[in-house]
C-alpha cells in the first residue's frame, strides 16, 4: 500500500497557526509569514503576500533549506536552523520548526534583523508546540476518496484533451 | 507524499522526471507547459546553468481545479541529469508520489539509462519510497534519432515489465502528454 497522504493542517489548527504568524508580522514588522513544509507546500501563508508567487516562494525555499542541509552535513553538523537571504530592500528570514517545516518572514530594509530574529524563533518555538499535537483525522470524512478519485481522473482526461 | 491542508482546502501531489543528462525531461515539461491553458499552470521555473543544463530543479504546479471543494495541484518536478548533480537529484525526489524515468532511446547512451535508473531507485529507496507503492512510468525518448535501441532492449535494461512506458519525441510533444496523463492517474489511483 502507498503511505497515507499527510494532513498538514486541520481546520480547527487555522486560526492557532495564524494567530502565531500573525503576532510573528505584527512584532517585527514583517511583510509577511508563511509557513510550509519541508517538501515546498505551503500550510499557511498571513500578511501582505498579493506580490508574492507564494506556490513557486515555498518550492524555492524548501529546495535551497534541503540543499544547506546537505551543506551542513558536509560539515559535521546535522543542520542550519536558520537562513538569512538579504537583498537590497527586501530580506527572507527562514526558520526551521520541529524538524518538519520552515517559517518564511519576509521583511524590508526599514526593519530590524535582530527584532524579526527574536520573533521568528519565539513564532517557531510557539509552531512546533502547535505541530507536535498528534493530528487525529476528525476531517477525514469531509473528503470522500473514492469520489474524489473519479473526478480527478476525469479532470485529467479533459486537461489534456483541451 | 500528498498533503491535504483542510484549512485551506488543498490537495498537492508531487510528480519527478528522473533521467540521464539530456534525456529530454525538461523537453517535456517545456512541451506540457506550452499546451497547458493559463488557468491550469503556475509560473514555470528553471534553475539551469549558463550551459541551459538543469542545475537543480525546473519545476511548474499544474493546476486540476476544485474537486469536492479543494483545490487539486500537481506539483511537477525535473532533476538535473548530468552525474556531478547527484545530491540535488536525490534532494528532488524526496516527497515523490510518482516518478517518470525518461531515457534516452540512443544506443550510445545506453549505459547512462542503467546507470540513472540504478541512481533513482537507490535514491528512492533512501526515502523508503518502493516503485508499486510509488508509480513509476518510462518513456523512451528521442525515438526520431538514428542509431536508437529497440523498444526490447529499452525493455530488457529498464525492468520494463512491471510499469507503463511510452515512445517519445518530446521535442514534438509525441507521446508526452500521455506519458504525464498516466503516472498522474497512477498517483490518484494510490491516493487514500
Amino acid at each position: 500500500m502507498s503511505p497515507l497522504s499527510k494532513v498538514i493542517m486541520l481546520s480547527d489548527e487555522r486560526e492557532r497557526i495564524e494567530d502565531v504568524l500573525d503576532t510573528l508580522i505584527e512584532k517585527s514588522g514583517s511583510l509577511c509569514a508563511i509557513l510550509i513544509t519541508k517538501d515546498g507546500h505551503t500550510i499557511s501563508a498571513r500578511g501582505t503576500t498579493s506580490f508574492l508567487n507564494i506556490t513557486a516562494l515555498a518550492t524555492l525555499v524548501a529546495g535551497s533549506f534541503a540543499a544547506t542541509r546537505q551543506v551542513a552535513a558536509l560539515i559535521g553538523e546535522k543542520e542550519f536552523s536558520i537562513l538569512f537571504q538579504q537583498g537590497a530592500s527586501r530580506h527572507v528570514h527562514i526558520s526551521l520548526v520541529a524538524g518538519t517545516a520552515m517559517l518564511i518572514a519576509v521583511f524590508e530594509d526599514s526593519q530590524r534583523i535582530g527584532l524579526v530574529r527574536l520573533h521568528a524563533k519565539r513564532a517557531a518555538d510557539g509552531l512546533a508546540a502547535l505541530m507536535s499535537v498528534s493530528r487525529e483525522r476528525t476531517d477525514r470524512e469531509e473528503l470522500i476518496v473514492a469520489q474524489f478519485k473519479e473526478f480527478a481522473s476525469s479532470l485529467i482526461d479533459r486537461i489534456f484533451s483541451e | 507524499m500528498s498533503t491535504i491542508n483542510f484549512a485551506t482546502r488543498e490537495i498537492n501531489f508531487k510528480i519527478v522526471y528522473y533521467g540521464p543528462g539530456m534525456s529530454g525531461k525538461t523537453t517535456n515539461l517545456v512541451y506540457m507547459y506550452s499546451r497547458l491553458t493559463d488557468d491550469r499552470k503556475g509560473q514555470l521555473i528553471t534553475l539551469d546553468t549558463e550551459q541551459e543544463r538543469t542545475l537543480f530543479f525546473d519545476f511548474f504546479p499544474l493546476e486540476l481545479g476544485e474537486i469536492q471543494g479543494f483545490k487539486t495541484r500537481f506539483h511537477l518536478y525535473t532533476v538535473p541529469g548530468q552525474v556531478y548533480y547527484e545530491a540535488s537529484r536525490r534532494i528532488v525526489l524526496s516527497g515523490a508520489d510518482g516518478v517518470v524515468f525518461v531515457a534516452d532511446s540512443q544506443a550510445s547512451r545506453r549505459p547512462d539509462n542503467v546507470e540513472s535508473l540504478r541512481g533513482m531507485l537507490e535514491n528512492m529507496a533512501s526515502y523508503g519510497l518502493q516503485p508499486g507503492p510509488v508509480p513509476v512510468v518510462l518513456q523512451y525518448n528521442k525515438r526520431d534519432m538514428d542509431g536508437i535501441l529497440t523498444v526490447e532492449d529499452l525493455d530488457a535494461d529498464l525492468r520494463a515489465d512491471s510499469w507503463p512506458r511510452f515512445a517519445s519525441v518530446a521535442t514534438q510533444g509525441a507521446g508526452v502528454l500521455d506519458t504525464v496523463r498516466t503516472v498522474m492517474k497512477e498517483v490518484l489511483s494510490r491516493f487514500e
